[in-house]
């Protein structure tokens, strides 16, 4: 019982420590390393025995290393080595790993030898305590802001990682962590069928290597438990290896309360627009009665003087011949006040310059966006080197922003889930014009409606005003082209229109 | 005095309309002026006018409604009949209100217009001979002596003489001579005439 392991030599116990660990001498020459640094370092015995220190010290810090060193060999005491700061060890192949190091003076036949012990254990929990609390710290802000993270792998498939990120606005909207869990996805909401076509070509577009990968789409989703309908916006980065992309890293956010409030502001103007269109409509329409009907008035009354004049038993010549030259010169001032007006209505919207039609027809859109007619699938299919064409800018704009109106609020009405407008542009060779056709998949037109549909102040809509078509076509002419119904097309309502080339 | 016949006067800022209303209205062999402007016409216009006013409704400057606020300020009391492009209910209403007798909407017929000022111009001579009778009977009480005046207030209530002298302390003989200047001074027959001139005046009891 009496001392059983004073048989334990040095040796046994010194390799069978976890720690990596060196015994130093003082000139820095390292004289034992047990079986642990042996491992960790990549050196056999034999290579480690004799080197100097340094050669294990990354050579940025050996000049500083001998300095302290010497130090240390002055004022020996037992310490972690360099207190606060990040240490390194460099390996026989060139690796640098983080470490801890403790230093112990020892004392052996009057000679001082350094045992050095390198913590790795301690580094590694160290640094994974690190990253859990950066990842907590991920977490909450995420959880804050309302954001879900996504990280898609090379497929970009609708996965279940897909179908789990959506869970967060499942039943629980307040677990961010169901999303994190391996949830089934049975509750999991669904996206939108009118959205994902706009989804999956965001996600195309992110994902063209020749592209800006930016990921950048809205949509709906909708809870399968309730039914509910929440918008979210995910904005987020492609990243690409090889000319190829691999991955789409980035975060969903709710903005259902924003689309809300936007939807409101957007009903607010265009009920301004619609009251503001009536208004002009309706002092222009009181301005042109009162021109026309100040010299009916008088043509009304001069012409029953000269009936009345013609009654006497002697005519009254004088009477009537006043009468007459009055009706003449009251029915050309009618006349030329209607010439007038009208050159006024016209005056200064004619200004044509050569046009890029396909940057028209985007930017169509993005006016139709912003007017909050946003919600449909546009298809286009653009010639893309077709020659510039000669138009009014802002009046071939109008043009495409009432015929896609008209498309937008037809297929609202009819309440169609699809909601595709595709717009081409081609050239058409036999009239030698720029053709565009604007095609919805709303419930079209019945003949009898047809018939009318270019009248002015003739609508289908319930707060129209009946002008927008009758403007269409008068711009469309005014430009040099036409504008027309597609009569032969059974789905929906296709409109087209021509305007003349630059050339 | 100077007499001016009961005539139709036009207001238009439109030639061609105050003319041929002007000529339609002479045809009729009815007393016609026009004039250009609101302003014009309170320029021209005696307060002893009668007849009728044609105004249109929107002129510049000063238009139909404020015309007719201007004219009741005079004191002219001469029928109105609006001309409008596009007479809607609310602009006809505040016309009428404001005492207009008509409102016509551009063009308007010549029976229509003939109809409207004949009855005009008759609702204007009403106007003008009950004003001509208030006129004379305010005349006639103005030119009572005080004396006189006490007496006819007295006697119109149906006091006899002797009681009127007694109320105002005088003999009976008084009473009876000032009764007779009184009756010669109005011109009444009896007490019961006296009292309706008196009533006429803007006497009340």
């Amino acid at each position: 019982m009496a001392y059983p392991l004073q048989s334990l030599s040095f040796q046994t116990l010194f390799d069978a420590v976890a720690d990596a660990m060196l015994l130093i001498s003082n000139t820095g020459r390292i004289v034992e390393a047990n079986a642990a640094a042996l491992s960790l370092l990549g050196y056999t015995a034999q290579e480690i025995l004799d080197l100097k220190v340094e050669t294990l010290v990354p050579s940025r810090y050996q000049a500083q290393h001998i300095k302290y060193r010497k130090k240390f060999a002055q004022n020996p005491e037992k310490r972690p080595m360099g207190t606060g700061n990040e240490l390194s060890v460099l390996t026989k192949d060139g690796n640098e790993l983080e470490v801890d190091i403790g230093l112990s003076p020892i004392n052996h036949q009057e000679k001082p030898y350094t045992l050095v012990t390198f913590y790795t254990v301690t580094k590694r929990k160290s640094v994974e305590q690190a990253l859990r609390i950066s990842e907590e710290s991920l977490r909450l802000a995420k959880k804050a802001a309302g954001l879900v993270a996504f990280d898609f792998d090379a497929s970009f498939k609708v996965s279940d990682d897909n179908e789990q990120l959506l869970a967060y606005w499942g039943a629980e909207p307040n677990s961010i962590e169901q999303h994190t869990g391996k949830n089934n996805g049975s509750a999991a909401p669904v996206i939108h069928p009118e959205d994902s076509a706009i989804r999956a070509s965001a996600i195309q577009l992110a994902t063209d290597p020749t592209g800006s990968g930016d990921f950048n789409v809205e949509y709906r989703i909708i809870n399968r438990t309730n039914g509910d309908l929440r918008w979210v916006s995910a904005i987020g980065r492609a990243h690409f290896k090889d000319g190829r992309a691999t991955r789409l890293l980035g975060v969903v956010r709710d903005i259902t309360e924003q689309k809300i409030l936007e939807k409101k502001l957007q009903d607010q103007h265009a009920e301004t627009e619609t009251l503001f269109a009536k208004e002009v409509a309706t002092q222009t329409a009181s301005a042109i009665a009162h021109e026309i009907n100040q010299p009916l008035t008088a043509i009304s009354a001069y012409s029953e003087v000269a009936l009345h004049a013609l009654k006497q038993k002697a005519i009254d010549s004088a009477s009537l011949k006043r009468a007459l030259e009055g009706c003449v010169t009251q029915a050309q001032r009618a006349g030329s006040s209607l010439h007038e007006l009208l050159s006024f209505l016209h005056k200064g919207d004619m200004i044509r310059e050569q046009l890029n039609i396909n940057n028209v027809v985007k930017e169509a859109l993005m006016v139709a966006k912003s007017y909050g007619y946003s919600d449909f699938y546009p298809v286009l299919q653009l010639e893309s080197n077709i020659k510039p064409v000669l138009g009014n800018k802002t009046q071939v704009l109008k043009i495409l922003v009432n015929l896609l109106r008209n498309a937008v609020e037809a297929i609202r009405e009819a309440e169609i889930a699809s909601s595709e407008i595709s717009i081409t542009v081609r050239t058409n060779a036999n009239i030698n014009m720029a053709h565009v056709t604007v095609q919805d998949v709303g419930p079209g037109l019945n003949h009898e409606i047809a018939k009318h549909i270019f009248e002015p102040f003739f609508t289908t809509k319930a707060k129209g005003i009946g002008m927008g078509l009758a403007i269409s076509r008068t711009l469309a002419e005014a430009n040099g082209g036409q504008l027309w119904l597609d009569p032969d097309i059974k789905i929906g309502a296709t409109f087209h229109f021509t305007l003349p080339f630059a050339s | 005095m100077k007499t001016t016949p009961p005539t139709v006067y036009i207001i238009d800022d439109e030639h061609a309309i105050r003319d041929s209303l002007a000529l339609m209205i002479a045809q009729e062999n009815i007393p016609v002026m026009a004039f250009e402007s609101a302003q014009a016409f309170l320029d021209a216009c005696p307060q002893e006018c009668s007849g009728c006013a044609i105004i249109d409704y929107r002129m510049p400057d000063m238009d139909g409604l404020e015309l007719q606020a201007e004219l009741t300020k005079r004191n002219v009391t001469l029928p109105i009949i609006f001309l409008t492009g596009h007479g809607n209910i609310p602009t006809s209403v505040k016309a009428m209100k404001a005492g207009a007798i008509d409102f016509l909407t551009k063009p308007v017929r010549r029976e229509k217009l003939i109809s409207v000022v004949v009855a005009a111009m008759m609702e204007s001579e009403k106007t003008r001979a009950e004003d001509a009778s208030y006129k004379e009977a305010v005349k006639c009480i103005a030119s009572l002596t005080e004396r006189e005046y006490d007496v006819m207030l007295l006697a119109i209530q149906g006091y006899h003489n002797k009681d009127i002298a007694r109320q105002l302390g005088i003999s009976h003989r008084t009473v009876e001579i000032h009764k007779s200047n009184i009756m010669h001074k109005t011109g009444a027959n009896h007490v019961l005439d006296l009292a309706r001139i008196a009533h006429k005046s803007g006497l009340k009891e």
